[in-house]
């Protein structure tokens, strides 16, 4: 392995990595205000690169107004899946591992309504952008480019939201403590269902930009949501920044990984890298210990 | 569940195992056996899960790991080795218990659900991956075939007990037997003083610990019991069935239907993993023309059961007794 190849492979790990980083984040959002499980996260990647896949292919939508379309879609899907079965789930007895089976639940029913609506042909998209830039004898296509800079302005659109917005106010004071949230008039419920809308948001962010590389089909949430989960591991549950820290880190070991063995191994390197952490720091590598 | 049982409870349980132990005598129609004794094979692991998720609070998603790690265990020796699955099973078994050990010890460090969730999952994963790529000796996805059946044996008196795909009556008794004591095994487990500390555990951890439960030794008791169990009934499976893949013995759906049988039946209740089992098995043989909707129906049902009956079917008895109880003072 040249020098080279090498240092190609970890600019690919930092790209994939990038949107392991948005899945991830979306996972952490949620847990990290309601303190929901959501495993339903791939499905609503995988709803999102259907959206972007209808749109462009079906309809001749041009890319730069089906993504946000796409994107918009899946905000208002989230929210009201939200509305109909975790709201009436969090005030109940026993709520942590019943909102676990019903994201579980809701997991398994979109995938196969998704089957059943769509049929089980992969689908793809044709790259958004053409060429391949050439630096110090590293060649990367630019649509790996546009994954990244795309994952940089949606990580720092969120970072703007969560900071400098009265919605992120909101959703961080909710996070931190609802009584007292409610006592200054948050409507916590309606804050939930935003974020969880913004969570699969995230998702559709990371579908819309990965559907020209990775093939669409319903079966594509669970290793997404996988991944998401490693993220959320490593970076600390609830961790919006150990999620953007979580997903470069586990892209580039994955590269590195699969450099060495070979891409079979690339989930068992993933999911033995999530083991470690756990054993050896179970908060995360960058979430505090309890 | 921790009151001595009553005379009409004995008598319950004693009417479902001769029921049960007659069926064959009755009818022996192949494809009604086929679905019991899956639903029986089901029925242990959903036990198993159960014990630990329902009883010990342990919320696990990668118990078809102990399934497929029994399952492959078992076929692999007896076919390589040519010892009797008689024996593998069991070795088999060790080999489950062994796994559930290994993943036991880091979550004992971890209080938090959803990382519990998370690493069972994940190491599931790991184990049907590596199954899935270790192609020379599990042949990967192609499906590892020529399992041996069980080794017959004869009862005097009755003859020579031949195990065939053509006749399924070993089978039943066999699984019959192995569910009878998983069930006595998970039964006296709870009514003994470990069963109280561990539901103790499971409803105020910090406290059970603080009254000298030791978190530890427990947790790691109920979880190597458990894959000791879904071990046995995974290497059940190998030699009935006759084929494995990687999909069907480690795959998450397996994971799923356990789940919704127990959730439909009634976590943390004994007879409910039990229900829900023979439930969600028969429904799906009957709803055969469903096939392409079968895990949508099954996403549905754990929707639907978890939103509105969130203790399952087992707890709908006692709630419509106690319900009708309290009603008839006040209307008196």
């Amino acid at each position: 392995m040249t020098f080279s190849i090498f240092l190609e492979q970890i600019i690919n790990g930092i790209v994939i990595g990038s949107m392991y980083a948005l899945i991830g984040s979306g996972i952490a959002l949620i847990y990290g205000t309601m303190r929901v499980l959501n495993l339903a996260h791939g499905e609503f990647y995988m709803l999102g690169g259907y959206f972007v896949f209808f749109l462009i292919v079906t309809y001749g939508v041009p890319a730069y107004l089906a993504i946000p379309v796409a994107v918009l879609l899946t905000f208002l899907l989230g929210a009201i899946i939200q509305r109909l079965t975790i709201f009436y789930l969090l005030s109940r007895e026993g709520w942590a591992f019943s909102t676990i089976a019903v994201t579980l639940g809701l997991s398994i029913f979109l995938q196969n309504a998704a089957l059943l609506l769509f049929g089980e042909q992969f689908q793809s998209v044709p790259y958004y952008l053409e060429g391949v830039i050439e630096f110090a004898g590293i060649r990367l296509p630019v649509q790996r480019l546009l994954i990244f800079v795309v994952a940089l302005i949606t990580i720092g659109a969120m970072t703007f939201v969560l900071k400098k917005t009265r919605l992120g106010w909101a959703i961080r004071a909710t996070s931190q403590d609802l009584d007292a949230s409610a006592v200054v008039g948050i409507p916590a419920q309606r804050i939930y269902m935003i974020t969880f809308g913004l969570a699969a948001a995230l998702g559709a962010v990371a579908a819309a930009m990965l559907a020209p590389i990775y093939a669409i089909n319903p079966w594509s949430g669970l290793p997404i949501l996988l991944k998401g989960f490693v993220v959320v591991i490593l970076g600390g549950l609830g961790s919006f920044p150990g999620a953007i820290a979580g997903g470069l880190i586990l892209g580039v070991v994955e590269a590195i990984g699969v450099q060495l063995t070979s891409s079979e191994w690339r989930d068992v390197i993933a999911f033995t890298l999530m083991i470690l952490v756990v054993w050896i720091r179970p908060w995360g590598l960058f979430g505090q210990k309890p | 569940m921790f009151q001595p049982l009553k005379p009409w409870q004995w008598a319950l349980v004693s009417a479902a195992v001769v029921v049960a132990a007659l069926i064959p005598a009755v009818t022996q129609n192949t494809y009604l056996l086929h679905v019991l004794i899956l639903s029986m094979i089901f029925g242990i692991f959903a036990l198993a899960w159960n014990l630990v998720t329902g009883f010990a609070g342990l919320k696990t998603f990668g118990h078809h790991a102990f399934f497929g790690i029994g399952a492959y265990v078992s076929a692999l020796i007896s076919i390589n080795a040519g010892l009797s699955p008689w024996l593998t099973i069991w070795i088999a078994a060790i080999a489950a218990t062994i796994a559930g050990i290994f993943v036991g010890v880091p979550i004992l460090r971890i209080k938090s659900m959803p990382h519990v969730a998370i690493v069972t999952l994940g190491f599931a994963e790991i184990v049907r991956i590596v199954i899935s790529n270790l192609q020379s000796i599990t042949r990967g996805e192609l499906g590892l075939w020529g399992i041996p059946p069980f080794t017959g044996f004869s009862i005097p008196g009755i003859g020579q007990v031949v195990f065939s795909p053509a006749d399924k009556v070993p089978y039943y008794y066999l699984i019959l037997i192995l569910l009878a004591l998983s069930t006595a095994v998970v039964a006296l487990l709870m009514r003994s003083k470990t069963g109280l500390s561990i539901v103790a555990m499971r409803d105020a951890e910090d406290a059970a610990e603080s009254l000298g439960v030791n978190l530890t030794w427990q947790k790691l008791l109920v979880f190597g019991v458990s894959a000791f169990l879904v071990g046995v009934a995974g290497a059940f499976y190998g030699h009935y069935i006759g084929i494995l893949t990687p999909t069907a013995a480690v795959g998450v759906d397996l994971m799923i239907l356990i789940i919704a049988m127990v959730l439909v039946g009634g976590l943390g209740t004994l007879s409910g993993p039990l229900i829900g089992a023979l439930i969600l098995t028969a429904a799906v043989e009957l709803l055969r023309d469903l096939e392409d909707y079968r895990l949508l129906v099954y996403g549905a049902i754990i929707i639907v059961v978890t939103m509105f009956l969130p203790r399952g079917l087992a707890s709908l008895g006692p709630m419509i007794v106690k319900r009708l109880r309290t009603r008839s003072p006040e209307n008196s």
